[in-house]
């Protein structure tokens, strides 16, 4: 076994242990540690990335060396590889955003606090993309709500707590609909390991026994982890959540909290019922509609926000619903198209996220519309970084909104029923988007009149005052535009690492 | 190459074009010469020079010339024809009577720099009008002739005059594209679009389209139709030529509107052909149409109290005669329409120059103050009553023979209900022509208990405007006396095209 | 800053000027997006035309624009966004496939927003607003043509005839005449065809460079680029003919050519009238597009050329008296004639020409859409013509009403009002003569242009 193999399992540890350690820290050093933790799991996994690239195949870590059923599991492909590498960028890039947020919204007595609610959330995310066993996911996913409501409430103003506890109580409902859909599954297979499970559901499924606990505990773990990443008709925590917590957490969870509940989905899909099995179930057409509705709701509830940060939250709602209905065409291309749109999410989530909160810096921290008239001039770099977001949102070329775009309309004109309104609602939701990102972009452009609050609270920003958010923004520019222009390598990489999920 | 032919229309354009500019330079600098000497002596020299070159190329026998390719394999064409040779004698006699009369008749309304130099290049145009031998090139200059005649409406520049010369203009250049419109349908089922007599159709190609080319040659004759005055695009007329300087007024109805005429000759006996016509709901509504504005106009001009809108209302029924000839698609009919052509340009003319010396001499415009006027000016009403007679149709005058052949052709020509119908129209209409025109005589020479109140002094106009007048009523009495030589020679070209 | 900017384009108009007349057979390929999705660049008929129109027409916008960007602020991203915008132009010309030309398409939308909301007013914000919001939606309903392209056809190149793989289409033949009506509407967005056509008019509050250059040639063109590119090289027109599709969109545009006209009339504002005017004028060329007869082609092609030309020229005229004296609306301009003899002379011949007066360019265009009308034998086609007419019409009575204001003020005018007026120097006159020669040039000798495009 090479010594590579362990990274993975070594990432999670180091990571979960990382988080104790942060609480006897000060705050400045359990960000230092953080920021470490990060790199060092980055590196780890470019390097199991490269690994897996390198021998073309899988591989399954024993913990411990003991075999399942009594061991547990970890399977590495391509594409876990690459989710950890990329989530972790992701996840630097927003801790080097937030770095004054942080500073100035958090107590100081608090301050290692955020640190190791966002080492145990890694943790999390790095446990939910490796792990091969489902009660260890559902764990998992337990621990990574509680940290994810810390990262909430963690700014301590009224908002928060309520919005903390509003996610609190739909993320119990999420995951306890997916705890009884883990019971119904080992009840009627036995196993929890997610490959054992495959086997007996094959068998069950070509046998046409228990079909209704099988579509029963499918629907109950697929309407659970929706819940959880806010798919649109139980996205009511997700606008509070995200609009009034610190940035980086904002952009954190916006980017990659959701989005390891949605690859946990895809897993499940694929590892633990089997692909073909989803898709002759009726589970994945309700999926689809709501994603639709999502596509579509979404753009009109950020239409009518008039604070920036909910409207790019509910802007996450129409851009999950894009995922789910990805995922609800039921072809294995869409699912691609799936997974690439979470890459291009993610990158572009939280780019928007920090350049806003750059800009409501530059507007004496007013998120109104009308205060941030003229932040595009006053916060130059930010100003450009959410008009490259929003470009990407809308879906321009060059940047890659456009890519997963095409990817799912590609997909989509070779479907027979689903082809229409996935494309119409495509075509809808981009004009939605630019109605309200547009919209934006021209404000934050539009010279603040003479006097006003706008124009008396702003202030000039230079590139030099805030390094990290400077730094930041830069390398998600780079990022979006790489995931645009050079789409071709990671879509070969999510199909092969599709594959592997057979 | 016959590039000779093309001086008759270039030198007067050219002169006209010269005199624009100079108006036009010395407007812009805002210091206006009236060098009105040297402005007439070059006026009357290019004139003459251009209406005796223009007569000269027509009447030097059939010359044809291909100036350049204009749109794909349809050059810009001429060719001298027996029709277009009548019309330039038609306009060039009309111009240069009328533009002696005008040197005297436009010192009273000033700008005498662009009237003229629009009036020579009018000439010009005109004269390219009726020498096209090809329906692109008459297309050209049709709009050139709507675009420079439009100015000389509004010459006096007052807001009526502007807002009369709009309508004229929208008019004009709704029915160019009506004719438009069918061109480009012939385009596509004709030969060629070259002029021939008989027309040029190719009926391999017509087949089963029948119905759209009826329908585009029944919009190019409303098309064409606005121009000569044919309801219902009638209604220009009246607003425009009363506003109008009364010379612009009397070449506006003499000849203007004949060009109307001329386009549909062009058109329905050059191109499409009489026989395809012929029967067809095209002719009957034709036919229709132009009875109904002859009668309509007679009515309308019959309660106008201004002269030169009743004139106007004259125009309007007196070249539906002309169409009304037209429609019949017969020979004799065509041959009393060119007929009509000739006289009515002259007596219309001739009346308008009379109506300008009224108002030019004495302000007057209603009908009823014109009241004594033979008396003042009898050398005047003697002419305008000559002119009436003429129009009116009583022998000796030539409108008296025009109104034979019209009336011949129509009994002849064997069409239901038309054959006579269209003659008890004629009739009704001269007894209304009768009805406007002669108390205008009748009150000038006896004005009865009335004179008694109005200083009745002779007051004869200047030679200059009695003359063309003079000429003018000899010409409308010359066409009645001896006939036989215009009559063969309308009847040939009658013959040309309906054998 | 201009001396530059102007040798720049110059330079580079030389330059395309030169790969026209040598044009390179092969193709450009610059980088690949996925797949077989590429930017590549080819140089053909219709391109070339195209190109070659933006790079004469640049530099002489250019010179223009120096003088009038005099009294507005921020020159220099003014000529930052306009000179992008001349490359970017220049790679929807040259487009090779669908996806750079949906490419560029949606640059040129980005790129010429800043230009609209140049003056930052309120009323620069909210067009450029709705300039984008039209401009986005187009796109997208115009990527799910190039989707369906792309997924059907044989290759996503352009090929005259089309590349849709008849064996892929099946029996899904009227979906895809669906597919070519929404992607048709959507480009054609860019060239405000109704209903999509009340951004066009707002965009005018741009200064008038931006709107003449590109509000009237440059972006509008290459949305009716962009539909010839579909239907004749993407979709192909042996599909789409006679369909109901066909009828679909030539009535639309037919709607549209009367509708742009008729607001033209009603219009006071000088630019917005002719703004209004640009909205029918396109649909002439829309209307050559869908006829889906290379003659149709043709003529919609040729009046895309002369068009440009023209409406330039007249923009540039509004623009003259809008700088000389600020002056917004018609009714403002009487007796300007006597005082700026030198812009409404230039105004009132390209009057003539968007008129249709036999001799200028716009009657060589209109005759040959109409005659390609009547060729195509189509009913709704000859309805087509009827209504080429009365917009011409239409067109002579918005543009010789201004002509008539401006030269007959009528006698109780009192000159002494406008004594201050002036014609602007030569940086703004030289363009309009050079494109008052081009009209009458085109106009006379119209036949190696028209050969040219027929033998596309």
């Amino acid at each position: 076994m090479d010594f590579v193999q362990n990274f993975p399992f070594m990432s999670i540890i180091l990571s979960l242990f990382s988080g104790p350690l942060s609480s006897i820290l000060s705050g400045k050093w359990a960000k230092r540690v953080n920021t470490a933790v990060i790199v060092i799991i980055g590196i780890m996994s470019a390097c199991v990335l490269g690994y897996v690239t390198g021998t073309g195949e899988e591989f399954i870590y024993y913990m411990g060396h003991f075999p399942a059923p009594w061991g547990n599991e970890i399977r590495v492909g391509e594409l876990e590889a690459f989710m950890a590498l990329f989530f972790c960028a992701i996840m630097l890039l927003s801790m080097l955003g937030g770095t004054k947020e942080r500073l100035t919204q958090i107590e100081d007595s608090k301050q290692n606090l955020y640190y190791i609610m966002v080492n145990l959330l890694l943790c999390s995310l790095l446990a939910l993309i490796y792990t091969n066993d489902l009660f260890t996911a559902y764990v998992f996913v337990e621990i990574n709500t509680i940290s994810a409501c810390g990262l909430i409430m963690i700014r301590q103003n009224g908002r928060t707590f309520e919005a903390a506890i509003r996610y609190m109580i739909m993320s119990l409902l999420g995951s306890g609909l997916l705890l009884l859909g883990i019971c119904f599954l080992y009840s009627v297979t036995g196993h929890l390991l997610m490959s054992n499970i495959q086997q007996q559901v094959q068998l069950l499924a070509a046998s046409g026994e228990y079909h209704i606990p099988l579509l029963v505990a499918l629907g109950l773990m697929s309407v659970g982890l929706a819940i959880k990443s806010a798919l649109y008709p139980f996205h009511s925590w997700l606008p509070d959540a995200y609009g009034y917590s610190t940035v980086s957490s904002a952009a954190i969870l916006s980017s990659l909290v959701s989005k390891g509940y949605i690859f946990l989905l895809i897993k499940i899909f694929y590892r633990v019922i089997g692909f073909e099995i989803v898709c002759d179930s009726k589970v994945i057409h309700v999926l689809y509609v709501f994603g639709i509705m999502g596509m579509i709701m979404g753009s009109v509830n950020a239409i009518q926000e008039n604070n920036i940060r909910r409207m790019i939250a509910f802007s996450s709602v129409a851009q999950i619903g894009y995922i789910y209905m990805g995922l609800g065409l039921g072809t294995e291309a869409g699912v691609v198209a799936s997974v690439y749109h979470v890459l291009s999410h993610a990158a572009t989530k939280s780019l928007l996220f920090v350049a806003a909160s750059g800009l409501t810096d530059a507007s004496g921290g007013k998120v109104r519309f009308e205060d941030l008239q003229g932040a595009g001039y006053r916060h130059r770099l930010a100003g450009i970084a959410f008009t490259v977001g929003s470009l990407s949102m809308v879906g321009l070329p060059m940047f890659s909104g456009f890519i997963s775009k095409l990817l799912f309309s590609q997909e989509a004109v070779g479907h027979n029923h689903k082809m229409l309104p996935t494309l119409i609602a495509l075509a809808v939701s981009t004009v939605l988007n630019a109605v309200y990102f547009m919209k934006t972009v021209i404000t934050i452009y539009m010279p603040a009149p003479k006097d006003t609050e706008a124009d008396r609270q702003g202030r000039n920003i230079a590139m030099a005052e805030q390094p990290g958010k400077s730094v930041a923004l830069i390398c998600f520019i780079i990022l979006n535009l790489m995931l645009g222009l050079s789409s071709e390598p990671i879509i070969h990489l999510i199909q092969n690492g599709l594959e592997m999920f057979y | 190459m016959d590039i000779w032919m093309m001086l008759s229309v270039a030198l007067p354009s050219a002169a006209g074009i010269i005199l624009l500019a100079v108006s036009f330079l010395e407007h812009v600098r805002g210091k206006e010469k009236v060098s009105v000497k040297g402005l007439y002596v070059y006026t009357a020299a290019a004139l003459i020079l251009s209406v005796a070159l223009a007569l000269y190329t027509a009447w030097s026998g059939e010359r044809s010339l291909t100036l350049f390719t204009l749109l794909d394999q349809i050059p810009v064409f001429f060719r001298i024809d027996d029709l277009g040779r009548m019309f330039v004698t038609i306009v060039g006699i009309a111009w240069l009577l009328t533009g002696v009369y005008s040197f005297v008749y436009m010192k009273r309304e000033g700008g005498e720099k662009r009237f003229f130099g629009l009036y020579l290049l009018l000439f010009g145009v005109l004269t390219g009008l009726a020498f096209s031998g090809n329906l692109i090139t008459m297309y050209l200059f049709y709009e050139m002739m709507t675009l420079v005649s439009m100015p000389m409406v509004l010459h006096n520049g007052s807001r009526e005059a502007v807002m009369a010369s709009l309508k004229y203009l929208f008019y004009s250049l709704c029915g160019a594209y009506g004719g438009l419109f069918g061109i480009v349908f012939l385009y596509r089922y004709c030969d060629s679009l070259t002029f021939r007599p008989g027309g040029t159709l190719n009926m391999a190609v017509v087949q089963g389209h029948e119905g759209i080319l009826l329908a585009a040659v029944f919009v190019m004759i409303l098309g064409f139709g606005a121009k000569a005055g044919m309801f219902p695009l009638h209604s220009w007329l009246p607003t425009a030529h009363p506003v109008a300087p009364s010379p612009a007024s009397a070449l506006l109805s003499g000849t203007i509107v004949k060009f109307g005429v001329l386009a549909m000759i062009r058109t329905v006996y050059y191109i499409v052909g009489p026989a395809f016509v012929r029967d067809t709901w095209v002719q009957h509504t034709w036919m229709t149409l132009t009875l109904l504005t002859v009668f309509m106009g007679s009515m309308l001009a019959y309660r106008e109290p201004v002269l030169k809108k009743r004139l106007a209302y004259s125009t309007v029924s007196q070249v539906s005669y002309i169409l009304f000839g037209l429609s019949l698609l017969t020979p004799d009919a065509m041959t009393g329409a060119l007929l009509h052509t000739a006289v009515h340009a002259f007596v219309k003319c001739g009346l308008f120059l009379t109506a300008g010396v009224f108002l030019h001499r004495f302000g007057y415009t209603r009908v009823d103050q014109l009241t004594g006027m033979g008396k003042k000016v009898p050398g005047i009403l003697w002419c305008y009553t000559i002119f009436a007679l003429a129009l009116i149709g009583i022998p000796p005058t030539g409108g008296f023979l025009s109104k034979w052949y019209l009336a011949e052709g129509a009994l002849s020509s064997g069409i239901p209900v038309f054959s006579w119908l269209g003659p008890v129209a004629l009739l009704v209409s001269a007894l209304l022509t009768a009805g406007y025109l002669l108390p205008v005589t009748i009150k000038g020479f006896f004005p009865g208990e009335e004179a008694v109140s109005l200083d009745l002094s002779k007051e004869e106009p200047s030679p200059c405007m009695l003359i063309p007048l003079v000429i003018l009523a000899a010409l409308a009495l010359f066409l009645g006396i001896l006939p036989n030589p215009l009559i063969r020679y309308v009847g040939e070209i009658a013959g040309a095209v309906l054998s | 800053m201009c001396v530059f900017i102007e040798i720049c384009a110059l330079v580079n108009s030389m330059l395309v000027f030169l790969l026209l007349r040598n044009p390179p057979a092969e193709t450009l390929t610059v980088f690949r997006f996925t797949g077989n999705l590429s930017v590549t660049f080819r140089i053909d008929g219709m391109g070339s035309l195209f190109a070659g129109m933006a790079a004469f027409l640049w530099p002489l916008a250019l010179l223009y624009s120096f003088e009038y960007m005099k009294h507005e602020q921020n020159e220099k991203s003014f000529f930052l966004f306009y000179v992008i915008t001349y490359g970017i132009t220049l790679g929807i010309a040259l487009a090779e496939n669908i996806l750079t030309m949906y490419f560029f398409f949606e640059m040129l939308s980005m790129v010429t927003l800043p230009l609209i909301m140049h003056s930052r007013t309120r009323e620069a914000i909210l067009a450029s607003r709705s300039y984008l919001y039209y401009m986005l939606g187009g796109a997208a309903f115009a990527f799910i043509g190039m989707i369906f392209i792309l997924t059907y056809g044989t290759t996503s190149s352009f090929v005259m005839g089309g590349v849709l793989d008849p064996g892929k289409i099946g029996d899904k033949t009227n979906l895809l005449l669906f597919i070519y009506v929404l992607c048709f509407c959507g480009f054609s967005v860019k060239t405000a065809m109704f209903p999509f056509s009340s951004w066009l008019p707002k965009a005018g509050v741009a200064p008038t460079p931006v709107t003449a250059l590109l509000h009237a040639v440059a972006v509008v063109n290459t949305g009716a680029f962009a539909a010839m590119r579909v239907t004749y090289f993407s979709f192909g027109t042996e599909l789409l003919r006679g369909t109901w599709a066909q009828n679909v969109v030539m009535t639309l545009v037919i709607i549209t050519i009367v509708y742009g006209c008729s607001r033209a009339l009603k219009e006071t504002h000088i630019k917005r009238r002719l703004a209004w005017s640009t909205v029918g004028n396109l649909s002439y060329i829309l209307f050559g597009v869908v006829l889906m007869t290379p003659l149709g082609l043709a003529g919609g092609m040729a009046h895309m050329l002369f068009h440009s030309f023209m409406k330039i020229c007249s923009f540039f005229c509004a623009g003259a008296v809008i700088y000389q004296t600020g002056r917004n609306y018609v009714h403002e301009l009487n007796g300007f004639g006597w005082k700026m003899p030198k812009v409404f002379v230039c105004f009132t011949v390209t009057a003539f020409a968007l008129t249709g007066v036999p001799g200028l360019c716009g009657f060589v265009s209109k005759w040959n859409l109409c005659k390609a009308a009547v060729a195509s034998e189509n009913p709704l086609a000859y309805a087509g013509v009827a209504a080429l007419m009365i917009s011409a019409l239409l067109t002579a009575i918005y543009m010789l009403t201004i002509v008539v204001r401006a030269f007959f003020p009528g006698r109780d005018f009192d000159c002494e009002t406008i004594s201050d007026v002036r014609d602007p120097n030569w940086l703004m006159i030289l363009p309009l003569v050079v494109f008052v020669i081009v009209m009458f040039c085109f106009g006379l000798h119209s036949g190696p242009v028209i050969r040219f495009l027929q033998g596309n």
